[in-house]
């Protein structure tokens, strides 16, 4: 086997004269394209996300007044729950973007792999992040509609007059968890889909070379 | 961008093109593929150039970013590579050069070669391009005694596409 490689060895140095050769004004071109490469896809993917998600938050926060808050007690929640959101957001994007900068082809391949890897996974974790206080977000709404508007309270009247509250508030958390773990299942499944396809063999080759270490 | 800097790459570019129509030739089975990598892997080079002190040659700098983007580059994962594909311009084989056998050797361990995973491949690349161990390792990112153990992995890999 050995004898062969350096058989190859030979015949492969003795190729070069087969190889196709550009002129300067061939490449000259080539400078100006724009790459297509992993790290561009997931640049894309990453700043829609992030416009994505910002604008879920911002929409879903946005038609109450203050006044319809402080009516259903949760104003302050609310507005807590904005700053921490916002300041999550901002650090988020810091971390991406510091972590994007560190990308580098002239690193090693296993550096290389592994700065992709976690650029993407803060994108990853700017998701969960959003569906989280999404989820929180309507739970707390939830609560302040139930309990301090006229409709709800009509409705949780309504149920305790047919002597069954329990059960009422039963149906309401366990329809919530449902809705709740089949949204999330559905974002999971297409982040799945999605990343599963662009970071396949990025990940296969990465644990390749992470496996020696073990 | 400055007028001179790119004019001193594209030359450098050409020089030493050679490394990266190998990388291409390793990892891609059509001229179109192999077109598109090198376009890639221009881009690549040029973006990482005015970080290029020259305190490392620039042929050996070139195999670093011509490999990682051929190892990071998002492809349709072809199905496996079918032999007459495998009449890439570098593999050409005149039969006048060799005898028989050798000349089947030869075609037949390229053949495995290019059955390779992309991490394989690239440790063959360098290994026949006489780069020694530490510089394998160095642009992989993985310990000497990592790299020579890799390497004998890929041998016995290849042993057993060579002979199954």
């Amino acid at each position: 086997m050995l004898d062969e490689l350096e058989l190859l060895k030979k015949d492969w140095q003795k190729r070069e004269a087969d190889l196709p050769k550009l002129s300067y004004e061939q490449i000259y071109p080539m400078t100006k394209k724009k790459s297509s490469s992993i790290v561009k896809w997931i640049f894309y993917i990453s700043i829609i996300e992030f416009i994505f998600w910002a604008a879920i938050n911002i929409i879903f926060s946005g038609p109450e007044t203050m006044q319809e808050l402080k009516d259903m007690h949760i104003y302050k929640v609310v507005m807590a729950l904005n700053v921490i959101n916002y300041a999550i957001i901002i650090y988020f994007i810091y971390k991406f973007y510091t972590n994007y900068r560190k990308i580098s082809f002239t690193d090693s391949s296993k550096n290389l792999m592994r700065t992709i890897l976690k650029v993407k996974r803060t994108v990853t974790q700017y998701v969960w992040f959003n569906l989280i206080i999404f989820t929180i977000s309507a739970i707390i709404y939830a609560y302040g509609v139930l309990l301090y508007t006229p409709e709800g309270q009509e409705l949780v009247q309504a149920a305790a007059q047919d002597g069954d509250s329990t059960e009422f508030w039963a149906l309401i958390i366990v329809t919530s968890i449902a809705i709740t773990t089949a949204v999330l299942f559905i974002i999971w499944l297409f982040y799945r889909l999605l990343y599963g396809i662009l970071l396949k063999k990025l990940r296969k080759n990465y644990n390749d070379l992470k496996r020696l270490e073990v | 961008m400055n007028k001179e800097l790119e004019h001193r790459f594209v030359t450098e570019l050409e020089d030493n093109q050679n490394i990266v129509h190998k990388v291409c030739s390793l990892y891609t089975n059509d001229k179109d593929s192999h077109n598109d990598l090198f376009q890639e892997i221009t881009i690549q080079l040029w973006k990482a150039y005015p970080k290029f002190r020259g305190d490392a040659k620039f042929s050996t700098w070139m195999y670093r970013v011509a490999l990682n983007t051929a190892i990071t580059l998002y492809r349709k994962s072809k199905k496996r590579v079918k032999t007459q594909d495998f009449d890439s311009v570098l593999y050409k084989i005149k039969a006048t050069d060799y005898d028989d056998t050798e000349e089947r050797q030869l075609k037949l361990m390229y053949d495995a070669i290019k059955q390779l995973g992309d991490i394989d491949k690239a440790l063959v690349f360098l290994y026949l391009e006489d780069k020694d161990y530490s510089e394998i390792a160095e642009t992989l990112g993985i310990t000497e005694v990592n790299a020579r153990v890799k390497m004998s992995r890929v041998k016995t890999k290849l042993r057993t596409i060579l002979n199954p």
